[in-house]
Formats: C-alpha cells, structure tokens, sequence
C-alpha cells in the first residue's frame, strides 16, 4: 500500500527526483521504463528501481510542474507514456546539482579529512 | 528557492484534490503504463536469454507486484484520505440505510442528548458567560446591605449610607443609586396612558450618576441632568426616558421625543429614548423617570431604598474595593459624624447591617446560577447515558459484522482504516443528531421563554450564537467518537482471524469483550441513578414547598393589583377603594372582600424601623425593625383565612372610634412582649416611611394574627405588622385586592372590569389570577429544575433499561448452548430464569453503588437548592434504589424468559 522502495542499493532519500530529472535532461524525453533501464546501467546494477518506487515518483514531479508527460509511440511502435523536463524542472535540477556538489564536497571533507 | 519549494509543494496537492475530485489520470491510463513497463522488462529478459516463462517471472521480480504499485499511484494521485472518506461516509450512508430502526433510535437518542445539553448551554452561555451589554461590564459592582440577623441579603441603602458612600470611597469612578419601591411610583411599576389606553409598565427611578455609571447613551434625546434628578423638594420633575421597546411597539417608532405621555395621572415630557436592550439589573424597565428623594425620606436612615451601582475605578479590582469598603466599615460613624443605624463591619443585632459588593452580573444572576448548572450537569448525563447505550449498540452490530470485517482485513484493509471507518459511522450519526439536536434545542428554549419568562434571569439574552454552535458541534463530535471507539476498543479487530474460523460469528474468546459491555450497563446505571435521585429531592422539595402553612387559606381566592394614581391624593384614594371593596362585596359569586397593601408570598422585607412603648431591642435602642407593613381594608383576615389567635380582629366600628388598632403577628408578639400579652401594649407605627402619608401616632395591639409566609414559602417567617386604612381613611396608590369566591378568574373578569371602571374608567386590572398560581409563581423556580431534571430523569432511566436489556439479552444469547445443556441435564425453567436475572441484577447492583457514591460526592451541588429534604433523605434514596432495582428487574427479566424457553433440542443441534 505505501510506496515503500526495494531497489537493491537503497536510494538516498530525496535523490530519485535528482537522478530522474537528470536523466531526461541529457537524454531528452524517455518513457518510465527507459528511465529505469538507464538508471540500473549507469549503477551497474546496483540500482534496481521497481514500479511502486518510480512511477509515483513520476507523477509527483509531473504534479510540482517539473515534469510533463505525454503519450507518444516506442521506437517499437507501441503506446508509451514520455517524460520530459519543464523549463521549471531544469532550473530545479540545476539548482539541486549545485546543492549536491556542495554537500558532496562537504562530506567528503569529513570524512576524508583536510586533504 | 525555498519559497519555490513551497509553491511546488502547494502545487503536487493541488493537483491531488484535483485528482480526488475530478478523477484524474483514470486508473486504466496508469495500468497500462505499468503493463508497457512489465512486457519491456520481460523483453528485456527473454533478449538476455531467458526462455518466456522464466522472463516473465524475472521480470515480475525485479519490476515488484503491479498491485503495490497501482496502489502507491493511486494514493499519490488523490488525497487518500479524501478518498478513503467518501468511501467509507458512502459505506456508511448504505449501512444506516439497511438498518432503519437502529438508525432512527440512535439518532433520536442524540437528537435529544444534544439538544438538551445545547439547549442548557445557550443558557450557561447567554446567562452566565457573555458580558453585560455596558462598556467594560467588569467594572460595574452591586453595593447592598446585608442583615445577617434578618436573614436579608442584597437589599437596599439608606440615602444617607449612599451618599456618605459615594463620599468617602476610593475605589469607585462613579456610583449612582435607583428605586423601584416605595413612594410616588410605589411599584416599579406605573399607569402610561399613551393613545387612551391605559397601560401599565415597568418602571425605574433613576438619578443622573447611575446613567453615568452604567454608561448608557441614549438612542434619541438626552437623559436626566444631575439637578433633574435632586431636587431639594424631593418632588421629581415630570420627565421621562422611554425604552426603545417601548417606544417600537406602543409608539410605533413615531418622532416622540418633546411631547407628553401620561404616567400615574401626570403630564410627562418624554427627553429621550434609550437604546434597544438598555435596563437595570434585570428589571425589564420600560419607562425611565428621574429619582425623587422627600425629606422624610432622604433623613431616614432606617429606610432602605436605594438599590446602588458603582463602576470601579480603571485597575481596581472587585477584591480591593471591598477591602477599602471593610475599612470603611470599621468606623463608618466617625467618618461620616453619623451615629445611628449605621453600616459596620460586624453586624450582631437585628438592626445591623454591612455593606456588601458583587458584580453586578453575579447579583443579576444571583440564585439561578447553582439552578442552571445542574441542569447542565444533569444533561451531560444524559448525553453520556445515550452514548453509552449508543456504544452498546454499536457493540452489538460490529458483533453482527465480524464477518464482513474479517473478510475485508483479509482482502488488505488495514486495521486504521476498519477503525475509521466505524469511526465515521458515528461521527454521521452524531453530526445527523447534531444537526437535529440543535433544531430541538432552538425550539425549547423558545417554548421555555415562552412558558417562563422570568424563571432565568437575562432571558431575553440567550439565543444560539456562534460559541453555542460550537459548543453543538463539539459535543457532536466528541459523542461520535466516543461511542465510534467503543466497538474497536474490545479488542475486536485485534482478533479477527478468530472471526472467520469460528465462522458463524460467535466468537469462543466472549470474556474479555463482556467487560465493557458490563462496564457500560454499570456507567449507564449509575448516572440514571444519579439524576434519579436529583430529581426525586428536587420533586420532594416542591412538595414541600407546597404544603407549606402559608398561614393562610388560597383556595377560591382569586387576586389583582390597580393603581389610583394621580390626581388621587391619600384622601381621596381611601373613600374609592372603600366604594370597590363595597361593590366588590355584593358582587355575584363573591363571598368576601378585601385590599391590601403587599401580596404575599412575594413581598420583599421593608425593614422599618418602628417605636414600641416600654420596649428595648437587643440592640439597645428603642426601635424594633419590622420586616413588613400590611395596610388592609375590609374584611381582610376573614377574606384570606388568616385566624385571629389572640383578641380581635378589625371592626367596621373601629373606623369611628378615636383610638387606633394596629394588629401583630405571631413573630413579632413573641420578639417584643417574649410570652406577655400583647393585648393593650402600644406601637408607634411609622407610616410615613411605609406609606408616605399619616402621622405617626400611638396605636394599641388589639389582636395578634397567625404568621403569613410574606416573603416566600421558603423564607423563615418576618415580623409583622397590620395597619388598617378604613381608620386612617387614606390609602397608598397601588392595591391588592382580594376576593374569596367561588369563580375562577376568568369567569370575574368581566364583572371585576365593569367594578373597577364604575370607579374609575381610567384605570387598568394588573394581573388577574387566583392566588394558587401566585404560589406557583413564588416556587417557579425549583418546580421548572423538578420539571426538567424529572423528565431527564425518567428518560435516562428509560435509556438504562434500554441498555441492561441490550446487554443482558445478548449475554443470554451467548449463553444459549450452556442455557440449553443445563435445561437438557434437567435444570427448571425458574432456575434458568433466576440464573440471567441475578446476572443482570448484579450488574445493577453495581452501578446503584457507584451511583450513590457519585450522587453523594454532588450534594454540594443539590443542596442549596433543596427545601425541607436532606440530600442523603433516607426515603427519597431508598424510593430510588428500589425504582431502579424494579426498572432493571424488568429489563433482565424478558431476556432471562426467553432463555428458560429454549428448546435444548433446537439449540444443541443448532450448532
């Protein structure tokens, strides 16, 4: 009943949106499964994201207005449902990459010392 | 960015509602997203290899259940909740439907619950709880004397106490004095003659500082000058302020202010008109006239008359201004160079008095406050009661709907939600009974207005407001989840997987469940027993109040009041009553006639300080205060049945004879002349303070009269004194004349109206009625709390009943296998019929106990309200323990019947 997550490397909270709104922007519109494929191969694996996780994660971005989502036809020719970033999600998704390096960099620091 | 957030945020559930009630992204649209996801995953298997049935599984595991995620969809497109709302209040809606009878019981029971207790609150509320309608009400304080000794309290100053209090205080910005007795306007009450018709108002006597002090402006005009109202002469000037009420429904809002309006046979100038709702302390004033203070009057310290209201200073406290008062009284007299009859601080004779002050709403109030809560204390009850039967209900029917809620938590549905959803159930219920409730509780206290318009004080005040609605919606709310618990509470849903074994829905684990249906059988019990008792004391305190010796005969006696006003003058007012009293006396159909100054039993104490020859008070001095004055003329003892228990009473041949008579009652024989004759002793009577006319001349006792409850049935007896006015030839302005007859009131009133106008046509009757409701008026009060709290009562025994029924029928049912072995094995119909019935009477037993206690720990509640009755009354308890052991007996004793008729043939093969 809860969109509880049980992809095999547990995904930091709060980052899919980072990671989905990233994906679409370097590849352009793709639909949910695209997107999922994408994700376990750039993790090489690790990250297996399954429905309950994604796709409610889909339709809370396209709600906040980061994403839109239309039907469109698989290269396969079949109906699919096509993610792509609005101007607002880019700007989100640049704004959350600066937040990140940051925060990345600041963690790093401690844990790795001064170096 | 954060603020962008937060928009993003307001944006997802904006687009949620809308998911809810526009129904979004339909669930077929999302499906056959999740199945493309599904079929490319498989490809994508079969693609590494797979053969199809093992990518199908492959996929199926790493994409998750199709089932969680559609869920998860679902809840992210709409508010779940919303959703889960409307299905359940559906659900519901469909229950109540399917069981009609269970729903129109339930919702009567709170319909009754919850209009009484808003009824009862928009009382508390409009009576006790909002504000006086002045600026900064707070500050407005009550000054009164108190004569411990007496037993008077919140009575008048003397003008002397209130000019030498407005002098020397410190803590009051403004203080200002009215009258509504005694002299002129003799009444509070006066003839306005506005249009030819005479009418007779209320009426208040006011001075320019107490329109200060209250902080009234006037709607239209102006109100009294400082001069206006103290005159050296004591003779008020003919003006008037009329109230707005008054001026809407007898002047019809006409331009009014600068003409004249007849008040007592005087031409007045009418200088303004007050605003909608203006009064004083509750008098229901609708004709303002400027105070005026006769010498005789204003030097004469023992003459109570003037009712005083002060505004405390900005930042004085009630508390230090009664502290500075409590100084003051300590040396009162070398203050103000005053020695006699003068306030102190430790009043010891019958003639001592202190000064006292109170919030002016507390002294509005007064009494009625300890009445009004426990008539709010006693409907909470009630509402309990009906929410525990309500929950025993409910218990009941979740016991028929184990099954259903078994089936469903096994298809998945979480245990919060099966809560909500018998939650929901009774918050509809209640919010449905709400909704009646509070139509019901408008209409009765239109309807107690109505039938009572002076049993609460400030009643014109109360109405449903927006804190009343409230408070109805909170009770409503609170009831429904009150008893929407009471199911989930016995653990049921904890144990469903049992439910579905045992199939039938007859559960094996019943013990645990019992204890709150038993705890709720004892809870109802014990209130019903607790209102019970209320009811029975209060009903034995109006028996008492009624059997009291009024000291005179009410039967066929019927009573009215009128007023000669001017320009009747004491001379001639005397001969006109004597010619009323003379018709009356012939009239068809009366037995006896007479008039008389104050009608018993609702005089107030006059208190006047009287001379007595050889006589010294227990306070020294040479004056006895007389609690009351009656000037009466004609047959008056005979008339009202008062005996005579020592000489005589008045003559016709007295009027002609040069000494005068005056005669004592009991009371005061027995204080001034302690067990000596009081035959041909002497009294100084002071008619000039009680009546404003006469001189003060010697009179001897010729005749002592049975004591007469003058100031209430309830009241210790006064002291007395009879004064007649067929020997002085005068009379005061306002009379009450009484006839002995055997018509009722409305049959006289013809003959009466026809008498009165052959007098004079001018003059109206007031108050026509016989003399039982006069007494029924004086103990209004404890017969209405009687009236309410029995009906409660009775209803939340009839409630108890209901539940120990319910209960007891259901624990029989249960028992049905052991009931049917035990008749099998040869057990006696009467042995299965005493079996349930000691199971209930225990029960019973239980919640009278507890019930006492309870009702033991309230009789401070009770008591000050009670007459002639213990709140422990042995009889009164026993009477109600016994009602209730009988109520509950019948309630147990149909279910424990039908148990001794099982067939054990039926019911052994039945499972």
């Amino acid at each position: 009943m809860s969109n509880r997550t049980t992809a095999k490397a547990d995904v930091l909270q709060g980052t899919l949106d980072l990671m989905v709104l990233q994906t679409l922007n370097s590849l352009g519109p793709l639909h949910g499964y695209a997107i999922a494929a994408r994700l376990e191969q750039v993790s090489s694996g690790a990250l297996q994201l399954n429905m309950g996780t994604l796709y409610p994660a889909l339709m809370r971005l396209e709600q906040r207005g980061l994403l839109r989502g239309n039907w469109g036809i698989t290269e396969t020719n079949r109906k699919a449902r096509f993610y792509a970033p609005t101007s607002a999600g880019r700007r989100q998704l640049a704004r959350e990459k600066d937040a990140w390096d940051r925060m990345a960099g600041i963690i790093h620091t401690l844990l790795h010392g001064e170096a | 960015m954060r603020q962008g957030d937060r928009m993003r945020v307001v944006r997802e559930w904006l687009h949620r509602l809308a998911g809810t009630l526009l129904r979004r992204r339909c669930d077929t649209d999302l499906e056959a997203e999740l199945q493309l996801h599904l079929e490319m995953a498989t490809e994508d298997a079969r693609s590494r290899g797979l053969e199809p049935a093992d990518a199908v599984r492959a996929a199926q595991v790493k994409t998750g259940p199709a089932s969680q995620a559609m869920d998860a969809l679902r809840d992210q497109r709409g508010l779940p909740w919303l959703d889960d709302l409307a299905r359940d209040v559906n659900h519901g809606l469909r229950t109540l439907r399917r069981t009609p009878v269970f729903t129109a019981v339930a919702l009567l029971t709170l319909a009754l619950g919850i209009g009484a207790n808003t009824a009862i609150f928009s009382i508390v509320n409009g009576v006790l709880l909002r504000p006086l309608d002045y600026p900064k009400p707070a500050q407005l304080m009550f000054v009164t004397t108190e004569f411990p000794e007496l037993g008077l309290t919140r009575n008048p100053l003397s003008v002397q106490e209130y000019l030498e209090f407005r002098q020397i205080n410190q803590s009051f910005a403004a203080i200002g004095a009215y009258r509504t007795t005694g002299g002129a306007y003799a009444t509070g009450e006066v003839n306005l003659t506005a249009g030819g018709r005479p009418l007779r108002v209320r009426s208040i006597s006011v001075d320019a500082g107490l329109l200060s002090t209250l902080g009234v402006q006037p709607a239209q005009g102006r109100l009294f000058t400082a001069e206006e109202t103290s005159r050296a002469g004591g003779l008020a000037p003919p003006l008037a302020i009329i109230s707005y009420e008054l001026w809407q429904s007898v002047f019809g809002g006409q331009p009014l202010v600068g003409q004249t309006v007849d008040v007592d046979g005087r031409r007045h100038e009418i200088v303004g008109i007050m605003p909608s709702g203006a009064d004083v302390m509750d008098n229901h004033t609708a004709i303002w006239l400027p105070l005026g203070l006769p010498a005789a009057i204003r030097q004469n310290r023992g003459f109570h008359i003037m009712n005083v209201v002060g505004r405390l200073k900005d930042g004085v406290t009630p508390h230090a201004a009664q502290t500075e008062l409590n100084a003051l009284l300590e040396n009162w007299d070398e203050r103000t160079g005053s020695s006699s009859h003068v306030p102190t601080s430790r009043p010891a004779g019958a003639a001592d008095h202190t000064l006292r002050i109170e919030p002016v709403q507390d002294a509005i109030v007064g009494d009625a406050r300890r009445s009004i809560w426990i008539m709010q204390v006693a409907v909470g009850f009630f509402l309990l009661i009906a929410c525990a039967n309500l929950a025993n209900l409910l218990m009941a029917r979740a016991e028929s709907r184990r099954r259903e809620f078994a089936v469903r938590a096994a298809l998945g549905a979480s245990r919060s939600r099966l809560l909500r959803q018998t939650m929901t159930e009774g918050v509809m219920l209640c919010v449905a009974g709400g909704m009646l409730g509070l139509w019901l509780a408008r209409v009765a206290v239109q309807a107690l207005i109505r039938a009572y318009p002076t049993s609460v004080p400030r009643l014109s005040e109360i109405n449903i407001d927006l804190f009343v609605l409230l408070f109805a919606f909170g009770v409503s709310l609170a009831t429904g989840v009150l008893f929407g618990l009471a199911p989930a509470a016995q653990g049921r849903l904890r144990d469903l997987a049992t439910a579905l074994k045992v199939g039938g829905g007859r559960a094996a684990d019943g013990g645990g469940r019992h204890h709150i249906r038993r705890a709720l059988v004892v809870v109802e019990v014990a209130l019903a027993v607790m209102l019970v008792i209320g009811a029975g004391l209060l009903i034995r305190t109006v028996y008492n109040l009624t059997s009291v010796d009024a000291g005179f005969d009410r039967s066929r006696l019927v009573t009215f009041s009128m007023t000669l006003a001017e320009p009747y003058d004491p001379d001639t007012r005397g001969p006109a009553y004597q010619r009323l009293v003379d018709k009356l006396r012939v009239a068809p159909g009366v037995l006896g006639a007479a008039v008389m100054s104050g009608l018993p039993p609702n005089r107030s104490p006059e208190a006047i300080p009287t001379r007595i020859e050889n006589y010294t008070a227990s306070d020294g001095s040479a004056v006895e205060i007389v609690d009351y004055y009656q000037f009466v003329m004609g047959d008056y003892f005979e008339t009202m049945g008062v005996p005579i228990v020592a000489g005589r009473s008045f003559e016709p041949a007295d009027a002609a004879s040069p000494g005068r008579g005056v005669i004592v009652n009991e009371t005061l024989a027995n204080r001034v002349w302690k067990g000596r004759n009081p035959i041909g002793q002497r009294v100084r009577p002071n008619l000039s303070a009680a009546i404003g006319f006469g001189d003060d001349s010697w009179h001897t006792v010729i005749g002592v009269a049975k004591d007469v409850k003058q100031g209430g049935v309830e009241k210790k007896t006064g002291t007395e004194l009879y004064v007649s006015l067929d020997q002085l030839a005068m009379a005061a302005p306002t009379m009450n004349v009484v006839l002995r007859t055997i018509l009722p009131p409305a049959a006289l009133s013809r003959t009466l109206e026809r008498l009165v106008r052959e007098v004079d046509p001018a003059v109206p009757i007031v108050r026509l009625r016989d003399m039982e409701s006069v007494f029924a008026e004086s103990i209004r009060r404890p017969r209405l709390l009687a009236q309410l709290l029995g009906a409660f009562a009775g209803l939340a025994l009839l409630l108890a009943a209901v539940g120990t029924y319910g209960v007891l029928s259901y624990m029989a049912t249960e028992r049905r296998r052991e009931i049917g072995i035990r008749i099998a094995l040869g057990a006696g119909r009467s042995s299965v019929l005493a079996l349930v019935v000691k199971q209930g009477l225990q029960l019973t037993i239980i919640g009278v106990v507890v019930g006492l206690a309870g009702a033991l720990e309230l009789n401070r509640l009770i008591a000050s309200v009670l007459f002639g009755v213990q709140p422990t009354d042995p009889t009164t308890l026993a009477a109600v323990i016994m009602t209730i052991t009988l109520v509950a007996a019948g309630a147990c004793w149909l279910p424990a019947w039908r148990a001794s008729r099982l067939d054990p043939n039926v019911v052994l093969k039945g499972d």
